[in-house]
């Protein structure tokens, strides 16, 4: 539970963090999004109602934070960032019992792509309430690097939540004979 | 799936269930208390950032002066850190002045803030400025520079407010060009490679015949941006199957915003 607690205090961190956290000018000034990575570990480490609540918490502040009411328009509506956390986070931990394993390296691949699946499903979204479907070199860029970066950052991150667990006496490890 | 997960996953459902029911003035609201419940973090974090960017460029300037003199590095080192605070300080005493006259001189009742964040998202140009309701901001208000128009206010909690900058392709304007009856509606890109990037003007009649470095103003029509407020200068022209389209270089360097003004109505 103290776990768990640590989790959302740092995906509020790291949320917060996003905002000081510059584009990146040298790769088409795409943004590094934190949070996703943290969900994401929290998919693989947390039991599934958990996964579920952390899911939750994190679109909540995703749409709060993010998403641009404009006049009487809402151009995405609160409650999606939620849905599509729920469904990648739940993806993710299906395949939990490879984690416990020790096999982490998978997580950090799809950690990466599901990212930036979460920036495309927003480029979708606001497409489709604007009209006229673009898709240039620029904007997959900018939907890819946000990708990779968390595909970059995820072990380093990863190591770092896996020995917060440790040190909070949250671990993966003594369910790991049951997946064996 | 065990009878725990089944409750999770109708609890999970329920709460997504509400959350979706949620309008534009519910979602307004939402977002308002929020972002209230985080400005002293956004805010503070902005402190921070500025403390570390001038800690950052003291070591650039030490590291350069170890390159130049090695002889003198320490006493050059205290010396170029207390001239480049002192630099700031200097920076920074002019930046207000010269906001200060922008603010007596102007037409406008204007309320000045200071940039704390800018947007973390992709799709979105925003920026959340250090004012709020109790500073008398409402919904819709246009916020400008000395020198030209940056935005207007979308969601105002009571001490902080985002503010759609005139480079997102929601925020519309009504524009009309120096010099001649032409008349459009300038909005941003949905997709932009830099920090400062290029506006449209558009819906021009195809004879309108723009030259670059024209001055585009705010028409006044649609009742959000007062006129004559500069929003960029015209870069290129050109004729459209329909109508001619101009593209803007905005009037403010949108990528190095500090301080802007709330423009609260006519003096």
């Amino acid at each position: 539970m103290i776990f768990f607690l640590l989790l959302l205090v740092l995906v509020l961190v790291a949320q917060i963090a996003e905002f000081f956290i510059p584009a990146l000018p040298w790769l088409y000034h795409a943004h590094v999004y934190i949070v996703p990575v943290i969900v994401f570990y929290g998919a693989m480490a947390l039991p599934f109602p958990l996964m579920l609540a952390l899911a939750l918490y994190a679109g909540l502040l995703l749409d709060a934070l993010t998403v641009q009411v404009i006049g009487g328009k809402v151009e995405i509506s609160m409650g999606y960032s939620i849905l599509l956390y729920g469904v990648l986070a739940g993806f993710m931990h299906g395949l939990r019992p490879l984690f416990v394993r020790g096999r982490w390296e998978v997580h950090c691949i799809l950690s990466g792509i599901c990212t930036s699946l979460i920036v495309l499903a927003q480029y979708l979204m606001i497409t489709f309430r604007r009209g006229s479907l673009i898709f240039t070199p620029e904007i997959w860029w900018q939907i890819a690097v946000p990708g990779i970066t968390a595909m970059a950052i995820a072990p380093i991150l990863f190591w770092f939540l896996q020995w917060m667990g440790r040190m909070t006496g949250y671990s993966t490890l003594s369910e790991r004979s049951d997946f064996e | 799936m065990s009878r725990t997960n089944i409750i999770a996953l109708l609890i999970f459902g329920a709460i997504l269930g509400y959350f979706l029911t949620f309008g534009a003035d519910s979602t307004r609201k939402f977002k308002a208390g929020v972002y209230q419940l985080l400005a002293p973090f956004l805010t503070g974090g902005s402190g921070l950032r500025k403390q570390i960017t001038s800690v950052r460029t003291g070591l650039k300037s030490l590291d350069q002066l170890e390159r130049e003199n090695t002889a003198l590095q320490v006493e050059n080192r205290a010396l170029r850190a207390t001239n480049q605070s002192l630099r700031d300080i200097e920076h920074e005493v002019n930046r207000l002045r010269h906001a200060l006259n922008y603010r007596e001189r102007s037409v406008f009742k204007l309320i000045a803030a200071e940039i704390v964040a800018r947007d973390s998202s992709t799709w979105w140009r925003t920026a959340t400025i250090n004012r709020g309701k109790s500073d008398g901001i409402e919904t819709d208000m246009p916020v400008v520079t000395d020198v030209g128009l940056v935005g207007k206010t979308t969601t105002v909690s009571d001490t902080i407010s985002i503010v759609l900058l005139v480079s997102d392709e929601n925020c519309k304007i009504a524009a009309s060009v120096e010099g001649t009856r032409e008349q459009g509606i300038v909005s941003g890109e949905r997709v932009t490679t830099g920090l400062n990037p290029l506006l449209d003007l558009n819906f021009l009649s195809k004879q309108a015949d723009l030259k670059p470095g024209q001055k585009v103003y705010t028409s006044g029509i649609g009742g959000v941006f007062p006129s004559g407020l500069l929003v960029g200068v015209v870069k290129i022209f050109r004729v459209r199957e329909l109508d001619g389209q101009a593209q803007l270089t905005p009037a403010v360097d949108l990528s190095h915003l500090d301080d802007v003004f709330v423009v609260t109505g006519r003096k």
